[in-house]
């Protein structure tokens, strides 16, 4: 009777797990396919578009560039320099100085012939006061800067900020340190002037990691391939979440979560729902949902769109502690998240948001580390109690590995039929070489970070976060 | 009439630069192509042109910061002409607040140009 | 071997489960290997390509600057044109070099005018390059068509322009869009007639791109856009009221009045904005009269538009609205009354911005 019951316990955990890793590989295929249809559909789109047309149009709408920065100073003069440089014309940038303990404000001051000025502003957001003040430059050429100084009040607070002191139609929101590609405007606000069918509130495009790059002056020279299997591994992740991933969700219109590198929302709407939250760690996975919830609440038609081109380029984590830090972080802002919106979840007066978006997220993203622990340790229980079957172990490690391995490997050529950004001789291999070696390299210390993230979550919750290095901080 | 005059041109497309630079050169001055903002300010300080040509919109160091950059941290006097796009008026107003001489809207002639450029010159 | 055989009579023997799973691994094993080596071949092609391409761009283009200078008046073309022109046919007649012939054109037509651009036109053809161009309009790929029109707008071909009005019903998006260009491109606002008949909307970023093309035109005979104004389309609407704005339409005054009850919302904000413009002060009257039922975007269109046109008897409209409930609207009033410039108004600035910056 006994040893009966716990069969039956144990085919049905057996089967658990083969049901989630079937629906989880059956979902990434399905949303590959969907993105290689999207991307293609894209690509002969936009292949004939001129840019620059649109960009020198003083007819374009206006936007915003806002830049949050909290000790900064090493690069922040040429960080603002690259945010000058683009080719849009009807834009400008707000910088805010987030409380720095540096002296990244004086640096500006100098660089940009910067004199304090009086500016009224609508407090539409609640934040942190200003500190020293509102700047602007006295040289014509820089007459597009604005530098704010204000109390330390987190990313979310600097962001509601500029959200307060833009004057503009739209606000692209970004972390200081992005290497921003001079047409990366023009090509994220298209879906927005282009749809008219519904109302697009925000969109997201591409990020790429640029360690070891070549870096001059703010601006991208040169794409190098970085040293480390870590950085390696998160090329390659990021080539199969914004390659294989993103452009499905567009097409399905359930996009969660836009880069907090790097998006341009609708600024109308982003106050309207009051801003970023402040009192999370995800703030810009949140703010989408929450924006899109509101849309819906509204019942009106609305698109987060997005792109699959390359817009900026950011630092990543090139060492454990930051890289298990950040990822900690993730799943704690997803957590955080989820949690603040459960009502949208498994609900159908959501639609697709709350029956498709949310369970994904919620299954995929934010349980699945979860489970495939749970897998390990019963597994580890199963070997040390001698149940194993061993045909079956076996043969479903190796397909599940060789699965992973062929999705990497799709996703890189994917990325040279489209982008081709490393195009230096050898680095073919070294992405080959990767996308084997990652399994065992970059995703168990992922899974540690988001069992430590959930740990931190419930248990440590009223840890003060304190001013962290921001550093690769951002969610891709 | 021994003195070769020197110009400086700064426009990130390689057809118009090189279609300029065989122009100009046939007329007896010495151009210098630079591909952008940055590559221009060096070649400015290094060969003291008597003319600039500058594009406006170019990648990293724009044209404005060029004009900017000559009359107010080298405190040049050197006749700079700008090259705008179409629509881009309140752009052109800046360069001319900051300094430039003369302004060409693209797509122009590049025949209207050397006319200009000797008027300049003279 | 016999170890092999071995392996494979035990899997025979085994669930069918293991048996699908091993079938899957050996699959997904197959695609790796096949896409491991497409990857080195794609790479290496990608490279070379690249190589080609810059090198054949250098070449090109300095076939194109030379020929521009080596024509003469006496000839149509010279006879060192002639040899140019020889040398690039024989090119142009591979697909992959034809293109970077095309590009290398287009690179300079699209920013030089005068004699040089039109030698550019004339060279175009010349190459035999309009026939391919010609041909992609008959392709079955609605992409290519799009590239063959955008080729003939850019190269300024105005003979095919029936041919490309075949494609006014085309079922994609995209190619009404370059033929509508290619129309304005070449016939300016005549070209702009497709306005009449058209059904579906007229996205911003077409009517951006439109205007930036009507702006290229120097010699502008701007049509009547009164029928626009009145177009059952609201984005052909507000599109004429972006060209009545641009170029000043004073003549359609009574049809913009007329547009501040239209229905759209959108509609009657660019009506605001096309009237604030054209600083006409009887609109300033009628939307001070009925301030309170507008929206709040047509509010503060309405408020930018005082900045131009108040005069002093608006004072105590102002006065009413200096403690609206919105912030931006409350600015917009202290801005005007700045501007009139009352001194019992300084006065009260100060305490003013204290209450706003609170």
């Amino acid at each position: 009777m006994y040893t009966s019951t716990l069969q039956i316990i144990m085919t049905i955990i057996h089967y658990f797990f083969l049901v989630f890793s079937a629906i989880a590989i059956a979902s990434y295929v399905i949303l590959a396919i969907i993105s290689a249809i999207e991307t293609i559909e894209y690509m002969k789109k936009n292949s004939f578009v001129n840019y620059k047309e649109i960009l020198s149009s003083t007819f374009s709408p206006s936007i915003s560039i806002i830049a949050p920065a909290y000790n900064e100073s090493l690069n922040i003069v040429e960080n603002v320099r690259s945010l000058l440089s683009s080719y849009y014309v009807n834009y400008d940038v707000i910088i805010v100085n987030d409380g720095s303990k540096d002296d990244s404000l004086s640096k500006l001051i100098e660089a940009y012939d910067l004199i304090q000025i009086d500016n009224l502003f609508n407090e539409h957001i609640k934040t942190k006061p200003l500190r020293k003040g509102i700047y602007k430059s006295t040289n014509p050429a820089f007459d597009k800067l604005t530098v704010i100084d204000k109390e330390n009040g987190g990313k979310a607070d600097a962001l509601n900020m500029g959200l307060n002191m833009s004057k503009n139609k739209y606000v692209a929101c970004i972390d200081v340190d992005c290497l921003l590609l001079e047409d990366a405007l023009q090509k994220l606000i298209k879906p927005f002037l282009e749809t008219t069918d519904v109302k697009v509130i925000a969109a997201g495009g591409v990020i790429r990691i640029a360690n070891s790059c070549t870096v001059k002056d703010g601006k991208l020279l040169d794409v190098n391939f970085p040293k480390t299997w870590l950085e390696q591994g998160q090329i390659l992740e990021y080539l199969r979440a914004f390659l294989l991933g993103r452009m499905a969700w567009s097409r399905l219109n359930g996009l969660l979560v836009i880069s907090g590198a790097f998006g341009l929302f609708d600024k109308k709407i982003a106050i309207k729902v009051g801003g970023y939250d402040t009192n999370t760690v995800g703030e810009d996975m949140e703010i989408i949902v929450r924006m899109r919830r509101y849309m819906e609440d509204q019942k009106q038609k609305y698109k987060v769109a997005y792109i699959p081109d390359p817009l900026c380029w950011t630092e990543a984590p090139d060492n454990y502690k930051t890289f298990i830090s950040q990822r900690n972080r993730w799943t704690r802002g997803t957590i955080e998240t989820l949690k603040k919106h459960r009502k949208i979840g498994f609900n159908p007066k959501y639609k697709s948001l709350g029956l498709i978006s949310y369970p994904y997220w919620f299954f995929f993203e934010r349980m699945a580390p979860i489970i495939e622990v749970t897998g390990i340790i019963y597994f580890g229980i199963l070997i040390f109690l001698n149940e194993v079957r061993w045909d079956y172990a076996f043969a479903f490690i190796i397909v599940a590995y060789l699965f992973s391995v062929l999705f990497s490997i799709v996703a890189i050529v994917s990325e040279e039929l489209t982008y081709h950004q490393y195009k230096k001789k050898s680095i073919g291999f070294k992405l080959i070489m990767i996308a084997f070696l990652e399994p065992f390299v970059n995703h168990p210390t992922i899974l540690y970070s988001a069992i430590k993230g959930n740990i931190d979550y419930y248990f440590y919750k009223k840890i003060e976060w304190g001013t962290m290095t921001r550093k690769g901080m951002t969610k891709a | 009439m021994n003195v070769i005059y020197k110009i400086v041109l700064a426009e990130d497309n390689s057809v118009l630069s090189l279609l300029l630079k065989f122009r100009l050169e046939k007329e007896g001055y010495k151009l210098l192509i630079a591909v952008d903002g940055k590559q221009a300010i060096e070649l400015i300080e290094e060969y003291n042109p008597e003319l600039i040509l500058t594009d406006i919109m170019m990648p990293f160091v724009s044209g404005l910061e060029v004009i900017s950059y000559v009359r107010n941290k080298l405190n040049l006097k050197t006749p700079i002409i700008v090259f705008s796009s179409a629509g881009q008026e309140e752009i052109v107003l800046k360069a001319f607040d900051l300094g430039a001489t003369d302004f060409m809207s693209k797509p122009f002639s590049p025949h209207e140009l050397v006319i200009r450029v000797k008027r300049l010159l003279k | 071997m016999n170890e092999n055989l071995h392996i494979l009579e035990s899997l025979k023997h085994s669930s069918p489960i293991i048996q699908l799973i091993w079938g899957l691994s050996c699959l997904f094993f197959i695609i790796i290997a096949i896409l491991t080596f497409y990857l080195k071949y794609l790479r290496n092609h990608l490279r070379v390509n690249e190589k080609i391409e810059t090198k054949y761009q250098e070449i090109y283009e300095s076939y194109l600057v030379t020929y521009l200078y080596a024509g003469n008046d006496e000839e149509a073309f010279s006879s060192e044109q002639q040899i140019i022109i020889e040398k690039l046919k024989k090119y142009a007649a591979d697909p992959f070099k034809r293109k970077i012939i095309v590009s290398t054109l287009l690179k300079l037509r699209n920013e030089i005018s005068g004699e040089m651009g039109e030698s550019i036109d004339k060279l175009f053809i010349k190459l035999g390059l309009l026939r391919y161009s010609l041909a992609k309009l008959r392709s079955k790929k609605w992409d290519v068509i799009a590239i063959g029109i955008r080729e003939l707008t850019q190269f300024k071909i105005k003979a095919v322009h029936k041919i490309i009005m075949n494609n006014i019903n085309h079922p994609k998006r995209e190619v009404r869009k370059e033929m509508q260009f290619y129309l304005v491109h070449l016939y300016a606002f005549e070209g702009l007639e497709f306005l009449n008949v058209l059904e579906t909307p007229l996205s911003e970023w077409d009517q951006i791109q439109l205007l930036e093309v009507l702006q290229l035109n120097n010699n502008t005979q701007i049509a009547d856009i009164k029928p626009w104004l009145k177009s059952s389309n609201d984005s052909v609407v507000i599109f004429a009221l972006k060209i009545a704005k641009v170029y000043n339409q004073f003549e359609a005054k009574e049809v913009l009045i007329e547009l501040l009850n239209h229905k759209c919302e959108d509609v009657r904000i660019n009506a605001i904005s096309a009237l604030s413009h054209l600083n006409i002060i009887e609109a300033k009257n009628i939307l001070k009269n009925n301030f309170n039922d507008r929206g709040h975007e047509e509010q503060i269109g309405f408020l930018k538009m005082m900045e131009n046109v108040y005069e002093a008897s608006d004072k105590t409209f102002l006065m009413e609205h200096i403690n609206h409930k919105s912030t931006e609207i409350k600015l917009l009033v202290i801005e005007v009354l700045k501007n009139i410039n009352f001194e019992e108004f300084a006065l009260n600035e100060a305490e003013l911005k204290k209450t706003l910056t609170a």
